[in-house]
């Protein structure tokens, strides 16, 4: 069993796991019903907890343990639980046609991979030859790609729920970085921003709720009455 | 221990507020929090002065010169916004506002006030959070923790105009705020890479400036830029200046005159922090130019929506964008003189922007609209003192002599034309020549003309003192600053200047 100490191992779990992250995102922006969206979410937070996991088991780093038991709570079964209740309670289940069709948003979903990976490349210092420099590049680069695509499902969907879950996405984007990069941020800074996008997520639940009760729908675009 | 007492107050003055049934004992209670939160802040102030930086449980928390200076506006704001919320949300009981379409005579009342009295010490204590955290990651959570409780306030007359206003609010935010998330990771991992340290202290600011020359340079650049456009997003700088006009002209008056004197401070505080580091990583260059673009950028675009506008609450919002501009220009001019002009104008802007609010307010809540179209004018007929009050503190807010936002945007401009520049102090002189003469026009038309015949408005000694408290505040500092204020503005501007 020598293998689960070797470093390279862990490094390729993680790179995979990164890698299914970055499928089920792009998978996400074509998909129409809100309970798939926020199922791809809970699967995603999943793994990410899991790439937490897998590095503070290769780093000895007692505390991302935490930050991955708190990712796998909070983002893989409280949030979808939550935010699957309020699908429930609002009664829309289905994204009204996204302003650019599917198979195109898939495809820029794909050029904003690649940007993504373009400027990761800029934080690549290959005179590093660390394994650690080498994951921080892969996983990075798939970082960026779920925070530009979280910014384009925001732009792209109608519905107040979708914009949340676009929303979450990029936060997702930001962990996966921020794990990467860094092993994570200070425990007390994780817990304040774990605690902010549950009150977060709350706080917009509620909106979208109203907002659903006032209009009689959910689509923001119909929110138009603020004009000069 | 103070800089805890700090935090202290206003958590406390939340949950207490949640819990009374009595109207009179909530408004004792905020009243209450908020004279504390203010004497605590000014010996604050003065600890800092007689004896340099305070912090507290390892440097978690943090005060120097500026952070004490944020945390003293913040709670004069909070303080003047909670006296006039006495007599406005009076008014709109009495106005029936909280009466909506089934007749409950008096069972909405409490809730609604509740509601507002347990939200603004929170939405004050994460200000004060801002301002005192050492951590940068803990900024950032304290920035969020701003618009999730401002939130509720957005929405807090339930109109489906409020709703959207609300939706705008917390979706760019949010969206703003994770780009300067990303930015603070990228601060964490250019710092990781120069410390190699995983502790707390990696983010902490007076670690970071410390060793701000070793962090790695297209990191902190990259960083900057997402810190620029997600504190910015918060202050309300165009183009992520969307928001603000929606929101400030939904929100009750108290609490927009919070988001505009409050939160804007707070956001341009953390946007300071990263300037310095920036600047000292990569040269005052890269950071200055920048500013410059989006500071004249936002000037640029409020002229032409001040011209013509049509609602003078979006009016407000306007002027507020504008002086988001100044602040963000004066910071990219740099020098001695740009900062201290910036701080100057910060101290400045928000003395004077509550008025101007409640103002705004008084003329709301008597006409009943916030149309310019509706209003017929001659309003100092049947409202004199807050007529004269608009009047004046529209002369002091866009920058006419006797008053002291003249002095600062005057300082700015001295930085601008001594930091080499030529053609862009005079487009700055422009843009603020051009919402001078709007806004003059527009409040002129308002308050002066004939007199329409409405009945004298109410005059309720709480929103009554409020103005008047203030303008005589407002006045006396266009002459005279008070010597310690005046030396932890300079105290700010100096660590920015010499990046201590």
């Amino acid at each position: 069993m020598t293998f689960f100490q070797n470093p390279e191992f862990g490094d390729r779990i993680i790179t995979l796991m990164a890698a299914l992250v970055l499928v089920l995102q792009i998978a996400a922006v074509g998909q129409r019903w809100l309970v798939s969206s926020i199922r791809i979410f809970a699967v995603q937070s999943f793994l990410l907890a899991t790439i937490a996991g897998v590095i503070a088991y290769f780093n000895h780093a007692s505390h991302i343990y935490v930050v991955a038991f708190l990712t796998l709570f909070l983002k893989a079964v409280l949030l979808p639980w939550l935010l699957e209740g309020l699908v429930e309670r609002i009664g829309i289940r289905r994204e009204i046609e996204p302003l650019i069709n599917a198979p195109l948003s898939i495809l820029i979903a794909g050029c904003l991979t690649l940007v993504g990976y373009v400027v990761a490349e800029s934080f690549y210092h290959p005179e590093e030859t660390s394994v650690r420099a080498a994951l921080g590049h892969n996983t990075l680069g798939v970082a960026i790609a779920l925070f530009l695509i979280g910014f384009f499902t925001m732009l792209n969907r109608r519905k107040a729920l979708s914009q949340v879950m676009g929303l979450l996405s990029l936060e997702n984007g930001l962990f996966l970085a921020a794990i990467s990069l860094t092993y994570g941020m200070p425990l007390i800074v994780e817990l304040g921003i774990f605690f902010d996008v549950l009150v977060a997520v709350m706080v917009l639940g509620i909106l979208a709720f109203r907002i659903r009760e006032a209009f009689d729908s959910m689509d923001v675009s119909k929110l138009r009455k603020l004009r000069e | 221990m103070i800089l805890l007492w700090l935090l202290i107050v206003p958590l406390t003055a939340s949950p207490l507020a949640f819990f009374l049934r009595r109207r009179s004992v909530m408004e004792v209670v905020n009243l209450a929090a908020f004279t504390i939160l203010l004497c605590l802040a000014a010996a604050l102030g003065f600890q800092v002065l007689r004896s340099g930086p305070v912090s507290l449980w390892d440097g978690f928390f943090y005060a120097d010169d500026l952070s004490a200076l944020v945390v003293l506006l913040t709670s004069f704001v909070a303080l003047v916004c909670s006296i006039y919320a006495v007599g406005y949300l009076r008014q709109d009981e009495r106005n029936g506002i909280f009466r909506e379409k089934q007749e409950l005579p008096s069972t909405l009342v409490i809730p609604k006030l509740r509601e507002y009295y347990s939200l603004t010490p929170l939405f004050v204590f994460s200000m004060v959070l801002v301002a005192l955290a050492n951590n940068l990651g803990i900024l950032w959570v304290a920035i969020e923790g701003t618009t999730l409780a401002s939130v509720f306030l957005v929405i807090f007359y339930g109109r489906e105009t409020s709703l959207e206003a609300a939706w705008k609010y917390a979706i760019i935010g949010g969206v703003g705020l994770s780009m300067a998330l990303f930015g603070t990771i990228l601060t964490y991992y250019s710092a990781h890479q120069a410390l190699g340290t995983e502790t707390l202290a990696g983010l902490n600011w007076s670690v970071l400036v410390e060793n701000a020359a070793h962090l790695d340079k297209p990191t902190m650049r990259l960083a900057f830029i997402l810190i620029l456009l997600g504190y910015g997003t918060k202050a309300g700088i165009a183009p992520m200046h969307t928001w603000k006009p929606d929101a400030y002209s939904e929100a009750p008056i108290p609490a927009a005159a919070m988001l505009a004197a409050g939160v804007l401070n707070c956001a341009l505080y953390g946007l300071v922090r990263f300037y310095i580091l920036t600047s000292k990583c990569l040269g005052p260059q890269f950071a200055s130019h920048l500013l410059i673009l989006f500071g004249l950028l936002s000037m640029g675009v409020a002229v032409p929506f001040i011209l013509v506008q049509k609602n003078f609450r979006r009016l407000l919002a306007y002027s507020s964008i504008d002086h988001a501009g100044i602040m963000v220009l004066a910071l990219g001019f740099g020098g001695p003189l740009g900062v201290l002009g910036m701080f100057l104008h910060m101290t400045f802007h928000s003395i004077t922007k509550p008025l101007l609010f409640f103002c705004a307010g008084n003329v709301q809540q008597h006409l009943k609209t916030d149309l310019f179209r509706e209003a017929k004018g001659g309003l100092i007929h049947s409202m004199p003192l807050s007529g004269v009050a608009f009047l004046m503190v529209t002369l002091a807010v866009t920058g006419a002599p006797p008053f002291s936002l003249f002095l600062s945007e005057f300082t700015i401009l001295r930085a601008g034309f001594s930091g080499g520049y030529l053609f862009l102090p005079i487009l700055f002189i422009t843009f603020l020549v051009a919402i001078f003469s709007g806004f003059l026009i527009h409040i002129a038309r308002l308050v002066l003309g004939p007199d329409p015949d409405l009945p004298p408005a109410e005059t309720c000694r709480w929103k009554k003192s409020s103005v008047v408290g203030l303008a005589v505040v407002i006045i006396v500092m266009g002459f005279w600053i008070p010597a310690p204020l005046f030396r932890l503005i300079q105290g700010a501007a100096d660590i920015v200047v010499n990046r201590r």
